[in-house]
C-alpha cells in the first residue's frame, strides 16, 4: 500500500480514539514536579564554564586580542578564530557569518573570543579582562540608508549592503490600478522582537573517547546542529552527537542559535578535552542572539467600487542586521505572503534584505509574515473605510477559497477554510454591530474598539523546496512503543502529538508510547520550524507505525485464525472484527510476532511532493498548503496616556485536523500574547547600534495582568491530504494577524491609523495628538 | 550561622529536612540551591530579580532566590517544588496544572506552582484578578497565562470546594 493512499484512508476516517482528543501531555509530570532537566542542569564534574568576550563597538577591525591579564588569573583558557580547527563559518543562507570573527566585528555584542575556567566567577572575571584593540569603522544602522550607501559596507566582499532581493510579478499592476476606483497607499514599520525564551540559549559539550563530541543543547534541529558543529571542528558529521534535553521555549530563535552556541561549547570541549558549559546570560540573550527582522513596508492597494481587490504594489525592506542568517528565506516568505489570504489578480512585490551594523536577525514565529500581514491587513481596513464598507464585508468579498490562486499564481485546490472561518467568527463576535456602535460612540477618555485581521501561512519550506519526514518506531518485547524523531519538543507539544499518532495507528493507549526526539541519533527529520513539527514531522511516525500495524495484523490473523483484513487492533487488544471476544492482548501479540520472525521496528520516510517555482518572476508553487487564521480583537484606548489595553481576542483557525485541542489552544493563547507584546510593548531600543534595554525591566514582555481574555477558538477542519490525519501547522498562526487586529481595533476606537509597531503609549498618544483627537499642550 | 574557613555555615529546613551547608557569604540562595544542593527545579532566567524563574518559598512566602543571600535563610524553612509533591502524590495545584494544560515548555512551571500554592495557602478562594496579581512576578513566554490562571482556580475549587466569580 502506498503511503499516500494510507494517508487518504485515515484522512477519511471519522472516528478516532486518541487523535483530536485533549490527551495529556506526555511530559507534564516531569514538568510539574520540577524533574524536567534543561541544558544548564547538565553541569558535569570538572566542567569548564564558558563566557563570551563581546564587541563593544558596532563596526571595526580587530587589531589585537590580548588575554595576558585574563590568563594570569588562574586556570583560564582562551579561544579565538585562530583556534578553530575546521571551517570558521556558521552562516545559514549565505556563507557570511564566522563563529568568531577573525578580522572585523559587525555589531555591538558580537562574540570575538571565548574564555573558559573551572568556576563561573573566574570565567566571568577573565572575560572582562580580555583586551581587544579595534580600529573603528564608520557604521550604518538604518536599512534605508544602508541600501543606498556603498562607502560603508557591512560585508566589503559583497560590494553592497543588499544581501538579497526577491520579487513577485503577477498580472499587470498598471492595468490593475487603472481599473481601480480607489487606491490606498501607506508605509508601515515594525520593530525588532526578542524571543525572550525564559530559558536562555545554552549548550553543554562533552568530549568522547573516540575524538568526537556529544552536545546537549537548547535547539530546534539536532541534525543542523550536528552539521555546523562538525564543520567548525573539522570532523565527520558522525563524530558529533546532538541531544536535546527539555527546551525552555524556542519560538524560532533556538533554531538559529542552537548550532552557534553548540559549536562554541564544542570548540572548548574539543580543544581542552573537558566538558564545557556555555549558558547565555539574559544580557547575552538580548545582545547576542538573533531577533525578528524589523521592516519597512510600502504598500499600495487598488480596488473597485464594489470592494474587489484589483492590484497591489508592495516594497518590503527587512533589516537583517550584521549577517544574513535566515534573512533570504524570511524575505521570500514575506514576499510570497504579501497579498494576505485574498484573491489579488495583479501583484508586484519587491523585497530587499539589508545589512546594518546591528545584532543579526533570524527565525521568529511567523518568519517574515507578521510584518507583511500587519501592512496588508491595515491596508484592507483603510480601503474599506474609503469605500464605506465594514471590515468584515471587504474581507468576505476577497478571501481565498478552494479554486483560488495566490499572488504567486499557485492554484489552491482544496484545504482552504478561511472563508468559512471568517464568516463564523463574524457571527460569533457580533462584529458588525459592535464595530458600528464603537465607531458611532467615540466619546470619553477611554474608547473601545473592535478589529479583525486575517492571516495565512504556508506550511513547510518555501518556493517548492522539497520537504520530507522521517521517523523510526520500535516495538519492545514487552509491548512498549518507542518513537524516534529529530523533531524537538520546545514546549509546543509535538512529542505528545507524535505519541497520539503512533497510538492511534497501532491501537494502543498513549501511555505505552515513549518519544525519543530532538537527537541526531534519530533519522534527520528536518527542523522544528515552519509549523511543521507535528504536521510534517508526524507523517514519518504515521508511515512507520502503519508498517508495524500491517505486520501485527498479519501475526494476529495467524493467532486468531482469520484473514488479516478481519483483524481489529484497538485499546491494546487485537480481535476479530466479527467476534470481539476472540482476542489477544497487545503484549502477547507483540511477543508472538517477534517469535514468528516479524521485524518489530520500522522507519517511515516520506518525501513531500511539491511543484515548480520560477524565481525570476516569483511565480509558481510556493507551499504545499496554507494554514489560515483570523483574529478579532477588542481594545480600550486611554486617550490621556495612549495606553492600549487588549480586552478580548476571538481566534478562528483553519489548520486542518486539530490533533489535540488542548495543545492547539495553548499555542493560540501563547501566540496571541506574544503577538500583543510585539504590537504594543516590546520595543528594543538602540543607540549607535547598542541595545539600551537588554533586560526584562525595560523590554516588556506581557505579564499575567497584560494578556487579554482569549475566547475558545473556532476550528474549521479543512483537511490536508499530506498532513497526518489531515493536520496542517498551528504553532505560528495566531501571532500573525494579532498586530493588525489590534491596530484595526484602535482605529475603530479612535479614528486614528497607527502604522508603526510597537505602538507604545507614547507613540499612540502622539499619533492621537497629531490627528487632533486629543488636544496638545 | 557561623563563619569558618572562607565559608559560612547555614542551617535551614529544606523541603522538611534539616540541612547544614557551608557556602560563600555572598552566594545567593539560588547558587546555594542549584550549585551546592543540586535542586535543579529552581531555575535561572535572569539573576536580576526580573523573571521569577528562581522563585522558592521561604517560610511559605514566594521569594526570588537570586535576590536573596544564602545566609539569610539560616534558621528558616525553604520549599522548592520537590517539597510540594512527586509523581505518585501530586499536590492539587500540580494536578490542576497537568489537567488544565497549563504546562508548555515547563521552564516557568516550578515557580508558577510554588507561587500558586503560596496563594492558596493564604487565600483558598481567590478570584481571577487575585490569581493574576499573585503570579505577576513570574513570567511565562509560552502559555499567555490563560491556562495557568485556570489551573490555579481549578486547584482552589478542588481544595476549598468553590471559587468566587
Ligand atoms: S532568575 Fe530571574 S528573578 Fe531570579
Ligand atoms: S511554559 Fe514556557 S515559560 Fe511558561
Amino acid at each position: 500500500m502506498s503511503s499516500s493512499s494510507v494517508l487518504e484512508e485515515i484522512r477519511r476516517a471519522e472516528e478516532f480514539l486518541v487523535v483530536g482528543k485533549g490527551v495529556r501531555r506526555i511530559d507534564a509530570l516531569d514538568k510539574v514536579t520540577g524533574r524536567a532537566r534543561f541544558t544548564g542542569d547538565f553541569v558535569l564534574k570538572d566542567a569548564l564554564h564558558v563566557r563570551l568576550v563581546k564587541s563593544p563597538i558596532p563596526h571595526g577591525r580587530i587589531i589585537e586580542i590580548d588575554a595576558e591579564r585574563a590568563l594570569s588569573l588562574g586556570p583560564v583558557r582562551f579561544f579565538t578564530a585562530a583556534d578553530i580547527p575546521g571551517e570558521n563559518q556558521v552562516g545559514y543562507a549565505l556563507p557570511d557569518q564566522p563563529l568568531l570573527p577573525a578580522d572585523k566585528v559587525r555589531y555591538v555584542g558580537e562574540p570575538v573570543a571565548l574564555v573558559a575556567a573551572p568556576d563561573e566567577d573566574l570565567a566571568e572575571k577573565a572575560a572582562e579582562l580580555v583586551e581587544v584593540r579595534y580600529e573603528e569603522l564608520p557604521a550604518v544602522f538604518d536599512p534605508l540608508e544602508a541600501m543606498e550607501r556603498s562607502d560603508v559596507l557591512v560585508h566589503e566582499d559583497r560590494g553592497t549592503n543588499i544581501a538579497e532581493m526577491t520579487r513577485v510579478r503577477k498580472g499587470n499592476v498598471e492595468r490593475g490600478f487603472e481599473e481601480s476606483d480607489v487606491v490606498v497607499e501607506n508605509t508601515y514599520r515594525t520593530g525588532h522582537q526578542e524571543h525572550a525564551p525564559l530559558e536562555t540559549e545554552g549548550a553543554v559539550a562533552i568530549p568522547d573517547t573516540q575524538g568526537g563530541v556529544t552536545v546537549i543543547a537548547s535547539i530546534q534541529y539536532p541534525h543542523l546542529c550536528q552539521r555546523i558543529t562538525a564543520r567548525v571542528l573539522g570532523l565527520p558529521h558522525s563524530m558529533v552527537r546532538v541531544v536535546q534535553p527539555y527546551v525552555g521555549g524556542g519560538f524560532g530563535g533556538k533554531d538559529d542559535m542552537g548550532p552557534v552556541v553548540s559549536a562554541m561549547a564544542a570548540l572548548v570541549a574539543f580543544k581542552t578535552g573537558k566538558p564545557a558549559v556555555l549558558v547565555y546570560s539574559r544580557r547575552d540573550s538580548f545582545t547576542s542572539t538573533c531577533k525578528r527582522d524589523p521592516s519597512v513596508v510600502r504598500y499600495k492597494t487598488g480596488a473597485t467600487r464594489d470592494g474587489r481587490l484589483k492590484a497591489i504594489e508592495v516594497q518590503i525592506i527587512l533589516d537583517s542586521g550584521a549577517y544574513a542568517n535566515r534573512g533570504p528565506y524570511v524575505l521570500w516568505r514575506a514576499t510570497m505572503h504579501a497579498g494576505g489570504p485574498y484573491e489579488v489578480p495583479n501583484a508586484k512585490v519587491d523585497g530587499f534584505l539589508v545589512y546594518t551594523n546591528k545584532v543579526f536577525e533570524g527565525s521568529f514565529r511567523g518568519f517574515g509574515n507578521p510584518q507583511v500581514q500587519f501592512a496588508a491587513e491595515s491596508q484592507l481596513d483603510e480601503l474599506a473605510e474609503r469605500l464605506g464598507m465594514d471590515p468584515l464585508e471587504i474581507r468576505l468579498k476577497n478571501l481565498l477559497r478552494p479554486g483560488s490562486r495566490t499572488i504567486t499564481d499557485q492554484l489552491l485546490e482544496s484545504s482552504v477554510g478561511i472563508y468559512e472561518a471568517v464568516k463564523l467568527l463574524g457571527e460569533k463576535t457580533g462584529f458588525r454591530a459592535k464595530w458600528r456602535e464603537y465607531r458611532r460612540e467615540r466619546a470619553g477618555r477611554v474608547r473601545r474598539g473592535i478589529g479583525i485581521a486575517c492571516g495565512y501561512h504556508g506550511i513547510s519550506t518555501s518556493r517548492g523546496v522539497p520537504d520530507w519526514s522521517n521517523a523510526t518506531v520500535i516495538l519492545g518485547r514487552d509491548g512498549s512503543v518507542t518513537v524516534e524523531t529529530g523533531i524537538c519538543e520546545i514546549g509546543q507539544g509535538s512529542w505528545t502529538a507524535h505519541a497520539q499518532i503512533a497510538a492511534e495507528v497501532l491501537g494502543v493507549p498513549v501511555e505505552r508510547v515513549k518519544v525519543v526526539g530532538g537527537t541526531s541519533d534519530a533519522p534527520d527529520t528536518g527542523a522544528t520550524h515552519a509549523s511543521r513539527g507535528s504536521s510534517i514531522g508526524g507523517i514519518g511516525v504515521y508511515v512507520a507505525a502503519r508498517r508495524l500495524r500491517e505486520r501485527l495484523a498479519d501475526a494476529a490473523a495467524r493467532l486468531l485464525e482469520c484473514d488479516p483484513s478481519d483483524v481489529e487492533i484497538r485499546e491494546g487488544r487485537a480481535f476479530r472484527r466479527d467476534n470481539p471476544d476472540d482476542y489477544v492482548e497487545w503484549e502477547e501479540l507483540v511477543q508472538a510476532a517477534y517469535g514468528m520472525g516479524y521485524e518489530m521496528s520500522a522507519t517511515g520516510y516520506f518525501f513531500l511532493p511539491k511543484g515548480k517555482f520560477d524565481m525570476e518572476r516569483g511565480l509558481g508553487y510556493a507551499y504545499p498548503a496554507f494554514s489560515y487564521i483570523a483574529n478579532v480583537a477588542e481594545v480600550e484606548v486611554d486617550l490621556e496616556t495612549g495606553k492600549v489595553r487588549v480586552v478580548r481576542v476571538w481566534p478562528a483557525l483553519a489548520a486542518g485536523r486539530i490533533l489535540n485541542p488542548v495543545l492547539v489552544e495553548g499555542q493560540i493563547e501563547g501566540a496571541i500574547a506574544q503577538g500583543m507584546g510585539y504590537a504594543l510593548t516590546e520595543e528594543l531600543k538602540f543607540e549607535d547600534g547598542r541595545i539600551l534595554n537588554p533586560n526584562f525591566t525595560d523590554y516588556l514582555i506581557p505579564t499575567s495582568l497584560d494578556v487579554p481574555e482569549v475566547e475558545e477558538p473556532i476550528y474549521v477542519e479543512d483537511l490536508y491530504e499530506y498532513g497526518p490525519f489531515g493536520a496542517k501547522g498551528v504553532g505560528e498562526m495566531a501571532l500573525i494577524p494579532t498586530p493588525a487586529a489590534i491596530m484595526n481595533a484602535v482605529k475603530n476606537a479612535t479614528g486614528v491609523r497607527i502604522t508603526e509597531i510597537p505602538a507604545t503609549p507614547e507613540k499612540v498618544y502622539f499619533a492621537l495628538r497629531r490627528a487632533g483627537v486629543v488636544a496638545g499642550e | 550561622m557561623r563563619a569558618g574557613g572562607g565559608g559560612i555555615v547555614v542551617r535551614f529546613t529544606l523541603n522538611g529536612r534539616e540541612v547544614e551547608v557551608t557556602t560563600r557569604p555572598n552566594a545567593t540562595l539560588l547558587d546555594l540551591l542549584r550549585n551546592e544542593l543540586k535542586i535543579l527545579s529552581v531555575r535561572r532566567g535572569c539573576e536580576t530579580g526580573e523573571c521569577g524563574m528562581c522563585t522558592v518559598l521561604v517560610d511559605g512566602l514566594p521569594v526570588r532566590s537570586c535576590l536573596m543571600l544564602a545566609p539569610q535563610v539560616d534558621g528558616r524553612s525553604v520549599t522548592t517544588v520537590e517539597g510540594v509533591g512527586d509523581p505518585e502524590r501530586l499536590h492539587p495545584v500540580q494536578e490542576a496544572f497537568v489537567e488544565a494544560g497549563a504546562v508548555q515548555c515547563g521552564f516557568c512551571t516550578p515557580a508558577m506552582v510554588l507561587t500558586a500554592k503560596a496563594l492558596l495557602d493564604r487565600d483558598p478562594n481567590p478570584d481571577e484578578r487575585t490569581v493574576k496579581e499573585a503570579i505577576l512576578g513570574v513570567l511565562c513566554r509560552c502559555t499567555g497565562y490563560a491556562k495557568i490562571v485556570r489551573a490555579v482556580r481549578l486547584a482552589a475549587e478542588r481544595v476549598a470546594g468553590g471559587v468566587r466569580e
